[in-house]
């Protein structure tokens, strides 16, 4: 079983979040395995299996059965990174270098798309489904884990 | 060389004891690389026109002392002083407006400057001179002792805090921006923040500034008691806290799951969070109440200022160990 993490906070501008995955669709058609979704009321549904507002207990039991996670650069990759489980980051804007960790896969496309200046609110930087990783190098990514 | 920039706040003294500081800052044996004027004035006007000012524009000219005149924003001066702090000098010398530094008072004080030095200051004297021979300078002894620098200095010592104007090392402690605009006890809050980090502060001899007490204008110029009392009651709580390490996460769950893991390093840590089931503490809000600006804990802004590259986890370190 994989964990998918595709959301992270919610601008206050209501803009989608420019670290936000946009291919989730397209990634969870190519992935053979069982998937749960977790995220909060109000995000969109992309499996059957979406579990909402599951306090830290849970998400750690789930860590712990799961083969591995997805997620883009939200709580969960260090809430996994806390839990000892490495898993798949999918980066665009932010830096892995300062907000990621070693230990999980980063998938980042280029570091030229990274944010001048990572310290600020995420309001003022677009979302650009160009900054982020295809699919299949996911997949591929998956399939090594 | 280190870059040295002088800062001077001034309210209500264009014609009284301003002229005299710049005269003196002009007539240093060390000259600072820089003078700004921060004017917070009511009614701020353009001194250029002034022949006086005209000549003290020239002489820092003649000098090559860059200089600069800038209109504050009223908000109290240890509003000013951030700007200061944060210009990207390696040393900054406040001069109050009433403060005439004797000529070699800056250069005095930049001897003594080291890696491990947060701050230096000479006496700060006001006629006629009190024998304050037994001050500690410790911040435990506040009410207790006149402060050191009132009296003539005769040894170098070190002091947890120091008062008026000095020399200090700037970018590595922010001053308290949720004091009111009073700014009542900022200089003490401040340099006591420097020692906190495990940098010394010096008083040394021979550096005497004459402080030309002034009770008209004034950049502490306001006398609504509440504003002293609010400003007093952060500093007290400073000091109740003074032997933890105040933790104040106010940020996102993943800034605390990644804080959690350097929290058994943090000695005596009083913690203050958004998410206690993730590192367990008191409000956000109250640290809020007691602090007055909590920014002084925004691992976001620090690591803007420091012009991060490495791991949050490891700006945490900074912060906090």
């Amino acid at each position: 079983m994989i964990i998918i993490s595709p959301y992270t906070k919610k601008l206050i501008s209501g803009k989608q979040n420019p670290k936000n995955y946009p291919f989730w669709r397209e990634l969870i058609a190519l992935i053979d395995e069982p998937i749960i979704q977790i995220g909060i009321e109000g995000e969109e549904q992309l499996v059957p299996d979406f579990r909402k507002n599951l306090p830290l207990a849970e998400l750690i039991l789930l860590l712990k059965e799961c083969r591995t996670w997805v997620s883009c650069d939200s709580f969960f990759q260090h809430l996994a990174w806390s839990e000892g489980k490495p898993g798949i980051v999918l980066w665009s804007v932010s830096d892995p270098l300062i907000f990621g960790h070693p230990e999980n896969i980063n998938l980042l496309k280029s570091r030229n798309n990274l944010a001048k200046n990572q310290f600020l609110w995420w309001e003022f930087v677009p979302h650009d489904a160009e900054t982020f990783v295809f699919p299949t190098i996911v997949l591929e990514k998956l399939a090594c884990g | 060389m280190a870059k040295i920039l002088c800062s001077v706040a001034t309210r209500g003294r264009y014609f009284t004891t301003l002229p005299l500081v710049l005269n003196a800052i002009i007539n240093q044996t060390r000259l600072p690389d820089k003078l700004i004027i921060f004017d917070d004035n009511d009614d701020p006007q353009d001194m250029r026109k002034e022949m006086l000012y005209t000549y003290f524009f020239q002489i820092l000219d003649i000098k090559g002392i860059q200089w600069e005149w800038l209109f504050a924003d009223k908000k109290g001066q240890h509003h000013i002083h951030q700007r200061a702090n944060s210009m990207g000098f390696e040393w900054v010398w406040r001069v109050d407006d009433d403060a005439i530094p004797e000529p070699s008072v800056l250069e005095r004080l930049f001897s003594y400057t080291a890696l491990n030095i947060g701050a230096i200051g000479g006496s700060i004297l006001t006629p006629p001179i009190p024998r304050i021979s037994a001050s500690t300078g410790r911040i435990t002894d506040i009410d207790i002792e006149n402060n050191i620098q009132w009296g003539e200095i005769r040894a170098q010592k070190e002091v947890e805090h120091l008062h008026c104007s000095f020399l200090y090392r700037a970018g590595v402690h922010d001053y308290n921006l949720g004091l009111s605009r009073v700014a009542h006890r900022e200089e003490t809050l401040f340099t006591y923040g420097l020692f906190r980090k495990g940098y010394k502060l010096l008083v040394v001899p021979n550096a005497n500034t004459w402080h030309f007490r002034n009770h008209e204008g004034g950049i502490r110029s306001e006398t609504k008691e509440e504003l002293y009392h609010h400003d007093e009651q952060i500093f007290r709580n400073v000091l109740k806290f003074k032997d933890k390490t105040v933790v104040v996460l106010n940020g996102g769950l993943g800034d605390h799951i990644v804080f959690s893991k350097i929290l058994p390093e943090i000695k005596n840590p009083e913690l203050f969070t958004c998410y206690p089931e993730v590192v367990p503490g008191k409000s956000i809000a109250e640290a809020q109440h007691l602090f007055g600006d909590i920014d002084q804990w925004n691992v976001y802004k620090k690591m803007d200022l420091w012009k991060w590259k490495d791991s949050l986890e490891n700006a945490y370190r900074k912060l906090y160990l």
